[in-house]
């Protein structure tokens, strides 16, 4: 027993060491990281490269009454030449108003004591300008709808009866285009709203409520929902402890409804960019709506390509509004199953 | 700013930013030339500085524009803007609702809202914006047709005016087959409307009535007619929904220009040097802001006399409108037009100098026969339900148009020497009995049930 | 007298016609400072017992009072360890208790509450955590702040619904062990449910059975008189605690045996007797037909 055992250490003793290689990464994990990297990033770029190739095939071959479709480089000039025109308009704007100081020094240098009015520069909005505006119209809109539908849907989901109630309204008025709404909202505006120093322009109040209107239900819902389903052991925590109604519905309630208000919220504004869009378009606010039927109505063969870039530009802001929800929804998100 | 992008791509917009730098130095320019308030030889300021006008995207809203680009309204000490439209009931909408100081309007449409058709309010005019500017397009379709009924059209360069009795055939087959022909016109009370039906009527087609509470008008009609915005005109030509449209410019040169239809006649055949277009705003702002209305009178007219002063003028002002802000169709559509010409078939290029008219033949004053005009035409189709007396026609025109604002607005600028006193009319507001229509008939603004009666379509007093 | 009494409480659901009746004429009485544990069957209706003691629900008839003030709603004197924890997810640990101990003392300084918070996150050995969301707790974790918030209220009586059911058995032990810890430092009354006779017999002082539903009545209460503090290991040879043991199961189990006998159906079975295989026959022939039980009596009454 104990030989075998000397005689194994012996050649023990006497065997090299097998050097220590560094690990290699296998052909197989290399494959796997290409194969991650490809889905995410190079896929979507080959399905828009497809996609850019298959749309000036389309527009260089197909020939409408109008002339042609115009394809991806054309719509890319127009999209310069709007750039370039606001940075001219930018540049006039400047210049006015320089011009525009020195008539003031020196009306009030000649008549001290008088008023030199508030002149603002008249030129027309730019594209920028008018973006900034659609943005403006749209959360002003977003905000009203929400201010109606976070408590409305608060009071639904804590009151069955009122539900009740209210249930036929929002599915009779859900369904309501925009282009509905916006004549009787023109109206009811243009009567009532008449303050002797207006702050807003009736075409921007009018898209705002018109917006408010279609996309408040989404909010509405949701939050209801989310008050509706909340677990009865957090309601029965705030028993015990004796919390007031809104001292319930401020820690309690809306806490734990905050992730289905948030999903709400984040369709609404959705809906409410695709509502400005045709509101603006009658409402003559003068937005991204306005910018594309003034175009259709220039007839011009650039037309097609402005509308184009302005559809694109509608398309990357909805994205960007959309992601940007989605990132509130998060922080505002708890694990719910981790009582 | 500069970057690597090819020149091509550049060319265009450097030309732009050129053209937009010079007119920056031209505004500039043109506040310095006058201090906005100063006194001036009046010793007047104006009650609202800051106005907004709107305008819908036709050539004939070129006084509002040049007025603004020329830096006559900076002279006047106004700072306007100018804001297109979505559609003509949106433009006078706003303006009675005060969203806009004042707007290009068809000359129907301050009368028609003061007597109440389609809409209840006080709205005046003091300044007739231009002549003429109106064309009836039909379809290549029903230009084929045309020529087979009347062989005389079936030349390069037909005849003219050319006159809807090549179409009473067509009418009567369509009519009689159970699916009548279909017109475009922009508005029910709009010139077009009127022109058109004019000039149906003279042929003996029967353009519909107003009548028995129908607001389409399309009762006892031979051809049915409807309201279709000017930009989708062309659309629905070339789809077929309509067969022919009564419009503004660029519309129906937009039509020959991409070959989905023929210009047959325009409205100066119809009514040699018709009113068209006028400057409108509620008879409320004219109350509230009298010196105001006065300054924008006289950069008006001095737009229109810049307008009709020269052919360089004209092409200048076809540039400026085609921005995308104002007309914004292709430059040498507007030409087509606005300088002198006329393009109906293509290929059949005539001379016509007097398409549009700002400023000559008294194109500014606005006279109350006009008015009278359009009442008539308003009562013959049964827009007005009842027949008045002559005294009612007289009295609602003496409402609405308001010559003695642009009197004083023209005294203004005789004492400043920027037009001659043989510019501005003597004249009690009728103009001399005309007879220069398609038919023949002659129009007295003072009989106006006489002219009525002369008709032989049309409802009599 | 009893610091907290029941008296003849009952409870059912549904409308008449399909009625549940889940406990009938519950009698308890809780001296003040003592700890109770009450042990039964799942579905027993425990959890319905402990929420008419915190005044979550009413009983159908009968009264519960409170050191002799009725209860007829929820409130922080009876604070409530729930089954399932009932943390606020978007709260920390501090904040859950902060809740707690305002909606108590509205009056008190920032200062003051949050020492008071830290106090209770002390005694249960969490303060580590303090700032940790609840699903970044593990379960015993969660048990332990939703203790801490219970006796964050400085409630008269502690109620204890199964809380240690959904833990494992080694989380389980520990947290037996905290519980006896925080119990001998305040001698709080406590009143705890549980479905582990073990678990009732190693922390109370007494422990009752609830017999199983429906119509659940709480059963004998037995005394536990092993002295504390007492050991886990030791206890299982405690000659006390396995008879405890042994009568409470048995009771329990006797409570469930006795609904199983109700006789609810009636079954004849064949009265055959059964051939006596001892007795040689033949192998052909006479072979009778099976005797029948009924016939073999008559013939010795006839005898």
């Amino acid at each position: 027993m104990n030989e075998a055992v000397a005689n194994v250490e012996a050649v023990m003793e006497k065997a090299p060491t097998i050097p220590q290689k560094p690990p290699v990464r296998t052909n197989r994990e290399t494959d796997e990281r290409l194969r991650k990297i490809f889905s995410a990033i190079g896929a979507p770029l080959i399905s828009f490269a497809i996609f850019l190739f298959i749309w000036s095939q389309v527009a260089s071959h197909v020939k409408v009454n109008f002339g042609s479709i115009p394809g991806p480089m054309a719509v890319w000039k127009q999209a310069g030449v709007l750039w370039d025109a606001h940075w001219a308009e930018r540049q006039k704007e400047t210049e006015f108003y320089q011009e525009l100081a020195k008539r003031r020094a020196d009306f009030l240098a000649k008549n001290p004591g008088q008023t030199f009015p508030d002149i603002k520069y008249s030129g027309p909005p730019t594209y920028f300008d008018q973006i900034c505006t659609s943005l403006e119209t749209v959360f002003t809109g977003f905000l009203i709808g929400s201010l109606i539908a976070v408590p409305v849907g608060i009071i639904c989901g804590l009151s069955r009866p009122f539900f009740n109630a209210v249930n036929p309204f929002i599915q009779i008025f859900k369904p309501v285009s925009p282009l509905a709404w916006l004549p009787i909202v023109m109206i009811m505006v243009s009567a009532l709203y008449n303050p002797p120093h207006p702050w807003f322009e009736k075409a921007f109040l009018s898209s705002a409520i018109t917006v408010a209107m279609c996309s408040l239900w989404p909010t509405l819902i949701n939050t209801a929902l989310g008050v509706a389903s909340i677990d009865k052991d957090y309601l029965n925590v705030a028993r015990v402890l004796k919390l007031g109604w809104w001292k319930q519905i401020w820690k309690i309630i809306l806490p734990s409804a905050l992730p289905y208000i948030f999903t709400g919220l984040r369709l609404s504004l959705g809906v409410g960019w695709m509502v400005l869009i045709a509101a603006e378009m009658l409402a003559q606010n003068p937005g991204l709506g306005k910018f594309i039927w003034d175009m259709f109505q220039n007839g011009s063969s650039d037309t097609l390509a402005q509308i184009m870039v302005a559809v694109f530009t509608i398309g990357f802001i909805g994205f960007a509004l959309d992601r940007l929800m989605l990132l509130l929804q998060r922080l505002v998100s708890y694990d719910a199953k981790a009582i | 700013m500069n970057s690597k992008l090819s020149s091509n791509f550049r060319e265009t917009t450097r030309r732009q930013f050129l053209k937009t730098t010079a007119k920056g130095v031209l505004a500039g320019a043109a506040l310095g030339a006058l201090h906005p308030l100063a006194l001036r030889a009046a010793g007047v300021t104006v009650e609202k500085p800051v106005l907004k006008f709107g305008f819908i995207k036709l050539t004939d809203c070129a006084p509002l524009v040049i007025a603004k680009e020329n830096g006559y309204f900076d002279d006047e000490g106004l700072y306007v803007s100018l804001e297109a439209q979505a559609n003509w009931k949106i433009l006078l909408d706003r303006v009675i609702s005060g969203e806009l100081d004042g707007a290009h309007m068809l000359a129907g449409q301050p009368i028609a809202a003061t007597i109440g058709i389609g809409t209840k309010a006080n709205v005046i005019t003091p300044f007739s914006m231009d002549l003429n500017g109106n064309g009836i397009t039909v379809s290549n379709d029903l230009w084929k047709q045309m020529q087979e009924a009347d062989p005389k059209l079936n030349v390069p360069q037909p005849p003219h005016p050319i006159s809807a009795s090549a179409l009473a055939p067509i009418v009567k087959r369509n009519k009689d087959a159970g699916t009548p022909l279909k017109f475009g016109m922009v508005f029910p009370v709009s010139t077009h409307n009127y022109y058109l039906r004019y000039w149906l009527a003279a042929a003996g087609i029967s353009p519909g009535y107003y009548i028995n509470g129908d607001t389409t008008g399309t009762t006892n009609a031979d051809v049915l007619l409807s309201v279709t915005p000017p930009p989708q005109m062309p659309a629905t030509l070339a789809q077929g929904t309509i067969c022919g449209y009564c419009v503004g410019e660029p519309w129906n040169e937009q039509a020959v220009f991409k070959g989905i239809g023929v210009p047959v006649i325009t409205d100066y055949e119809i009514w040699k040097n018709n009113p068209e277009k006028v400057f409108g705003v509620t008879e409320e702002w004219a109350g509230k802001n009298p010196q105001t209305l006065i300054a924008v009178v006289k950069a008006l007219i001095r737009a229109g006399q810049w307008l009709d002063a020269s052919h360089d003028n004209r092409v200048k002002a076809c540039r400026i409108l085609s921005q995308p802000q104002y007309v914004g169709a292709d430059e040498k559509v507007i030409a087509n037009s606005m300088t002198g010409t006329f393009e109906y078939q293509k290929g059949d290029k005539r001379s016509l100098p007097d398409f549009n008219v700002f400023f000559r033949y008294d194109a500014t004053y606005p006279f109350y026969s006009d008015c009278i005009w359009f009442l008539t035409q308003m009562r013959r189709w049964g827009q007005i339900a009842e027949a008045k007396p002559d005294e009612w026609y007289a009295a609602t025109a003496k409402k609405i148009y308001r010559p003695e604002i642009y009197l004083q607005a023209a005294k203004a600028l005789i004492a400043e020497g920027k037009i001659k006193s043989t510019d501005v009319p003597e004249t009690d507001g009728f103009k001399a009995p005309d007879s220069n229509f398609i038919d023949g008939i002659t129009f007295d603004g003072r009989k106006p049930n006489d002219y009525l009666n002369q008709f032989k379509v049309g409802l009599k007093d | 007298m009893g610091f907290l009494r029941l008296q003849n409480v009952s409870k059912g659901y549904g409308a008449s016609g399909s009625r549940t009746e889940v406990l009938r004429d519950i009698n308890l009485a809780v001296e003040k400072g003592e700890f109770v544990a009450i042990v039964g069957f799942s579905g027993a209706g425990k959890t319905t017992l402990i929420s008419l003691i915190a005044g979550l629900i009413k009983p159908d008839s009968g009264m519960l009072t409170l050191n002799d003030l009725e209860i007829t709603e929820p409130g922080p004197d009876r604070g409530i360890v729930f089954q399932n924890y009932s943390l606020l997810p978007w709260l920390s640990v501090f904040e859950n208790i902060l809740l707690a101990v305002e909606s108590v003392n509205p009056n008190w300084s920032a200062e003051k509450k949050k020492q008071h918070v830290e106090k209770y996150i002390a005694m249960v050995n969490l303060t580590a955590a303090r700032d940790k969301k609840p699903r970044e707790l593990s379960g015993g974790m969660r048990q332990r702040v939703s203790v801490a918030r219970a006796l964050a209220m400085d409630p008269q009586i502690l109620l204890l619904d199964e809380p240690l059911s959904a833990l494992d058995a080694l989380t389980r032990a520990t947290l037996q062990d905290e519980i006896s810890r925080i119990w001998l430092e305040d001698k709080k009354t406590i009143v705890m449910i549980t479905n582990d006779p073990d678990e009732g017999i190693y922390l109370a002082d007494r422990i009752i059975p609830l017999t199983a539903g429906p119509n659940a009545t709480l059963g004998p209460s037995f005394q536990i008189e092993i002295p504390r503090p007492r050991d886990r290991k030791g206890i299982n040879h405690d000659p006390h605690f396995k008879q405890l043991r042994r009568e409470i199961i048995e009771f329990l189990l006797n409570s469930k045996g006795q609904r199983q006998t109700a006789i609810t159906k009636k079954l004849i079975l064949p009265d055959i007797e059964p051939d006596d295989l001892a007795i040689p026959r033949a192998t052909f022939g006479d072979r009778t037909k099976p005797v029948r039980r009924r016939e073999i009596k008559r013939v010795e009454a006839d005898a």
